[in-house]
Formats: structure tokens, sequence, C-alpha cells
């Protein structure tokens, strides 16, 4: 298997705490990674150093061969756009876009014309069982639906590796499990690389692999 | 969009009123072909009968003429001579014309029926005259004891500017005015002179001419003269569009600098609500311009979007702005605008009438107030540098959003 994401002594300070300290770790390409650990113990903020949204202040990340620690916000917004696929616990949709133009949202910096880009918006949308939904706006969707778009949006570049934290967090149990079941789906068929941070231990246990986080540093990575 | 629009109306109609008023001050002079009037006072007779000089003016000679005519900036010279005449029946106003000049082709114009005078022997009438004493075209008409033919009616206005009763050749006024003993015994008229001179001067030199005019005609005859509106020069009157200017309205007195200034206050003012504005937008928007940044928009990219926003506003903003300017236009277009004249100017001997404020004549026009594209292109490049600053500003605040701090603490 390639290595997709490789850290290196990753550090990165907070005011006076050491949020991580010291992290290394490798995940290959089409792995189904999940990072667990208490509150507070740096997860989330180790997703975003690893998706470029956080600066790191020691080591570095390297994703699909290329070094994001150097690059300045400009080069990390690139360099997500056309690498990584990011899913959040609130949704984070655009309440004034409908569904296709929260899926194609990345692509609108992109030169290429807005017909091409909700023709793989309706795409990525049915991949993951929004066909129905459209034109709909995430006012009027469900929890599962929301995160079906930004599970849809996270898709729609082809990312190398796709960060979700906590992805079921904002969702009931049922619902949750769908989500997890979509990723796993997209993870087996599609052989997508997941990052995903979570307190369930249920949606840990159906990883690959469980990278454990306490106080910044990484104790059990199986 | 709506504080774009409010500003862009109101900076609009504030110099569509500034440039209406200035119009509307020039409304006295749109038939005369001139844009200054020179009069010259004169002594008041001792016995009013006969042919007399309206309103006791002095006659002016020729060579006064003339140097005026040599005056840089000025395009033509009209001039007319104005009498009464106090027959034993009846008053009448007579005009003499020279039909050959500005004047007197502007009044051949407006011959509604028959013709100009062609010969010494005849008069053309004034309609409403006409018609209140029954005169055609073709019909005897009796001024000063001599019998004139009636050449035609023309369709002056009994309130504009020098009207008259009849109108006859400049030639055939000079020479009645050179036989009146009346008028002989208080002026030393000749038979070549006149008592109102037109000056046809372009618009944007008239300060400058008038200037030239009055620096001509401030020499040793310093007999000062008294009129309520024009400006006395020695014991000449001057009118021009300024005469005006300050009876018809207080806006009027806002000079074109004022207005400007008002228009930059404005400006100022709107860019300040637009700036507060705008950054409360992105104070609430922040969230949303986090997630575009996680999705891997640069801020140039958002900028570009902000911009478009931006432009869409202040392009909404400055139609809603022509819209209200349009109606306010047409709203303003719909009122009237007073304009007394002096009495020198529409002559009337007013001890004649039973009413003697009757003499004072006012025009009542329609405010000229048009809608001025160059002044909405103006306004449109002031939007759009609205805009520009929305987008500036905007740029500026969004290059210092962190994504990952927003969506932290969303």
């Amino acid at each position: 298997m390639n290595k997709i994401v490789t850290v290196n002594h990753l550090s990165k300070t907070l005011g006076d705490i050491r949020v991580i300290d010291n992290v290394s770790f490798d995940i290959e390409k089409g792995e189904f990674v999940a990072i667990q650990g208490p509150s507070g113990s740096g997860k989330t903020t180790l997703l975003g150093l690893l998706a470029g949204l956080e600066k790191a202040d020691e080591g570095s990340v390297v994703i699909g061969g290329e070094d994001i620690i150097s690059m300045t916000e400009d080069q990390l917004a690139l360099f997500r756009r056309s690498n990584v696929g990011f899913v959040f616990q609130s949704f984070n949709l655009i309440p004034t876009l409908n569904v296709l133009e929260n899926i194609g949202l990345p692509l609108f910096p992109e030169p290429i014309q807005r017909k091409v880009i909700l023709e793989r918006a309706k795409k990525a949308a049915m991949d993951v069982g929004l066909g129905e939904r459209l034109k709909h706006y995430p006012g009027q969707l469900s929890g599962g639906e929301q995160q079906r778009v930004a599970v849809a949006r996270s898709l729609i570049n082809n990312p190398k590796v796709i960060f979700a934290d906590e992805p079921t967090g904002n969702l009931d149990s049922k619902t949750g499990e769908k989500i997890v079941e979509l990723l796993r789906t997209l993870n087996r068929e599609k052989g997508q690389t997941f990052v995903l941070v979570t307190h369930d231990d249920k949606i840990a246990s159906e990883s690959d692999r469980i990278v454990r986080l306490v106080d910044g540093r990484i104790v059990n990575d199986h | 969009m709506i504080v774009i629009g409010l500003v862009a109306c109101m900076v609009m109609t504030l110099n569509f009123l500034g440039a209406a008023y200035k119009e509307a001050s020039r409304l006295p002079f749109q038939d005369i072909q001139g844009t200054i009037i020179v009069q010259k006072n004169g002594n008041v007779p001792e016995t009013i009968s006969g042919v007399l000089m309206s309103c006791s003016l002095a006659p002016i000679h020729q060579d006064v003429i003339g140097k005026i005519g040599k005056i840089e900036g000025v395009n033509g010279v009209s001039s007319a001579l104005s009498l009464w005449v106090f027959d034993i029946d009846h008053f009448k106003r007579v005009l003499g014309v020279d039909w050959q000049d500005g004047y007197g082709k502007s009044l051949s114009s407006r011959v509604i029926d028959g013709s100009i005078p062609k010969s010494d022997g005849e008069v053309l009438v004034e309609k409403t005259y006409a018609g209140k004493n029954g005169l055609n075209t073709g019909a005897i008409a009796t001024i000063s004891g001599k019998q004139y033919t009636i050449s035609g009616v023309v369709g002056t206005a009994a309130n504009e500017v020098v009207a008259s009763d009849f109108y006859l050749n400049l030639q055939t006024a000079q020479d009645m005015a050179y036989q009146s003993k009346n008028l002989q015994a208080v002026e030393s008229v000749d038979n070549t002179d006149v008592n109102i001179i037109f000056i046809n001067a372009g618009q944007q030199d008239l300060t400058a001419i008038t200037q030239r005019v009055k620096q001509t005609l401030s020499g040793p005859d310093t007999n000062a003269g008294q009129t309520p509106l024009g400006q006395t020069i020695g014991n000449y009157n001057i009118y021009t569009p300024a005469t005006f200017e300050d009876q018809i309205s207080t806006v009027m007195r806002l000079s074109d600098k004022l207005i400007w200034v008002i228009s930059l206050v404005l400006f100022i003012g709107a860019c300040l609500i637009i700036a507060r504005n705008t950054l409360h937008i992105i104070l609430e928007r922040r969230r949303e311009f986090g997630i575009l940044k996680a999705v891997g928009f640069r801020s140039r990219d958002i900028q570009k979007v902000i911009s478009i926003e931006a432009a869409i506003q202040a392009l909404a903003g400055f139609a809603v702005g022509l819209l209200l300017t349009a109606l306010a236009v047409f709203l303003l277009a719909k009122t009237t605008v007073s304009i007394a004249i002096p009495w020198e100017l529409s002559p009337y001997p007013h001890f004649l009438l039973a009413n003697p404020d009757d003499a004072n004549v006012v025009q009542t026009h329609f405010l000229p107030i048009k809608f001025e594209p160059v002044y909405a292109l103006v306004i449109f490049l002031a939007v759009l540098l609205i805009g520009l600053i929305i987008s500036l500003l905007s740029t500026w605040q969004i290059s210092k959003l962190k994504p990952v701090e927003i969506l932290r603490n969303e």
C-alpha cells in the first residue's frame, strides 16, 4: 500500500498548552482511520493540522508527497481545494445555496463551467443518496441529509484524503450509523481514504485502525 | 443598496434642481435672442402725453451699441426702441424693431397671422391686444395720430420681457420718438437712438462678458439710476439671468461649489454607512467565509465573490437611485417657479391702472428640471467607487479570518 499521509514529529502549542506533542504516524491510501481520545486530547487540532486548516509549530505533514507545513495561507487553500475533503460535525453548509451548489462549492473558484460543476455535484449527490433533494436548501433537509451533502461536497474534488470531525456528533444514533455506513461504503467501493475523529467506540470499531490520543500524544495506534 | 439608492437620488436630484433653477433664471430671456439686456435710466417727463420713452428710459446712442458689439465674447447685439404712446383715446405700447437683427428675427418667427411690417405704414399687433380691441390683419390702427395697416398678428405673451401692443419698423419708431416734443423736452433724442440693447453671449462666458459690458458702460456718464432688480452701472441697468436667480428660490442661492460640497458630504456619509454595514455583514457572515476558506477558497476567491455581490448591490442601488430620481424629476417638473419681471423690462404705466400693482409682471414657468445623463454617469462612477470601497474593505477583513478559528468558535 502507498502512504498517503505522513506525519513526523508534529507539535502545536496553543497558549501555554502543548495541544499536539511530537506526533508521528502514517496513513496508507484507502485506509479508514479513526482518531479517538478524551475531550481536550487534541483530536480536532490534529485533524486541523492534517487538513492544513491549522499551522503546526514543529514537524511535518506530507500529503500525497507534498509537505503542507511550509505552505502559505493561499497555497494551503489551493492544496485543500485539490487534495483534501472535510466533513464537519455541524455540517457547515451555506444556507443560501441549494444542495447542488453546496456540493459544488469547492469547485466554484476553479475555471470550470458552472454547468460542468453542477453535473459533477449531481453525480456526487447520487453517490450519497440525495438524488431527490438536489434543489433543496439546507434548511429544508434533515440533519442526516445535511451531513450527506457535506460528504458529497468533500468528494467533489476527488480528494486524496477526507477528514471528518465527529461526523455523527450532531445526529441521532440511527442516522449516525447510516452516515458511517456511507463513509465506509465510499471507502470500500472507491478506495477513498478517511481520517475521522470520533467519540463513538462503535464507529471506531468499524475502522481499519484507531489512533488514540491523550494530552496531544499518541498512546495507542492499532 | 437602499443607502446607495437614496444617496444617488439625493445627489442627482440636488444637482438637477441646481441646474433647473439656473435654467429657470434664463427663461425670461428665452424669446429675445439675448442673455444680457442693457437699458439706460432717463428723466421723468413733466407732461405725460404723446410719445414718450417707456419707463422714462433714456435714449442709447449708436456709438454705445458699436462699443458693445466689439466686446470679446459678444456673439451679436440687437436693439429696440420701446415707446409709450399716450393718445387721447387710448394708451398704446409700441416697440420699434430691427427685423434683421436677432431679436427681430425671433419676433418674426412668432408671427401667427400675416407678416412683419414691410413698409413704414404697417404695424404688427400683439394677439391679446388684438383680441381685446378687435384688430385683425388688414385693419387700421391709429398710433400718435397716424394710421397704420396691421400687417399681422404676433403671438407674444403679455407678461414676457419687453412686451408691447404694437411692433413696427425700428426707423418708424425712431422717427416717432424724434418728432415727439414732449420727449425731446426731457431727453436729447436722435432719430437713430434706441433704448433697449439685447446682447447675445454664450452662457459659459456670461459673467466675464457682463463684467466687460460694465467696464465699457462705466464712463464719465454716471448719473446713477435705481432699479429694484437690475444691476446699475452709472445710469445703465444691466439684466442677466443672475438678476432673477435670487428671487426664484433659496435653493438657487446654492452655488455650484456648495452643491458639490453637499454632494461630497452625502457621498462620504454613504461611504461611512456602507463601511459600517459591510463590517457588520462580514461579522455576520464569518462562518460562511470560514467554510469557503476551509473548502479551498483563497482570500482573493472570496474577494471575487464579495466584489460581484458589491457590484450587484451598487448597480441595484444605482438603479433604485435612477428610479427615485426619475420620479423626483417627474414630480418636480410639475411644480412652478414665479419670476417677477422688472418693471422696466415689461413696461406699463401703472398710473393708468386702477390697481397699480397690476403693472407688476410675474412670469410663471414649470420648473425646467431635466434628467441629465452626464450627472447620472458621474453618480454611476461614484457608485462604482462605493462598490470598490466595499470590496477593498471586505478583502481587508476577510484576509484576517482564520477558518479553523471561525469554525471552532461557531
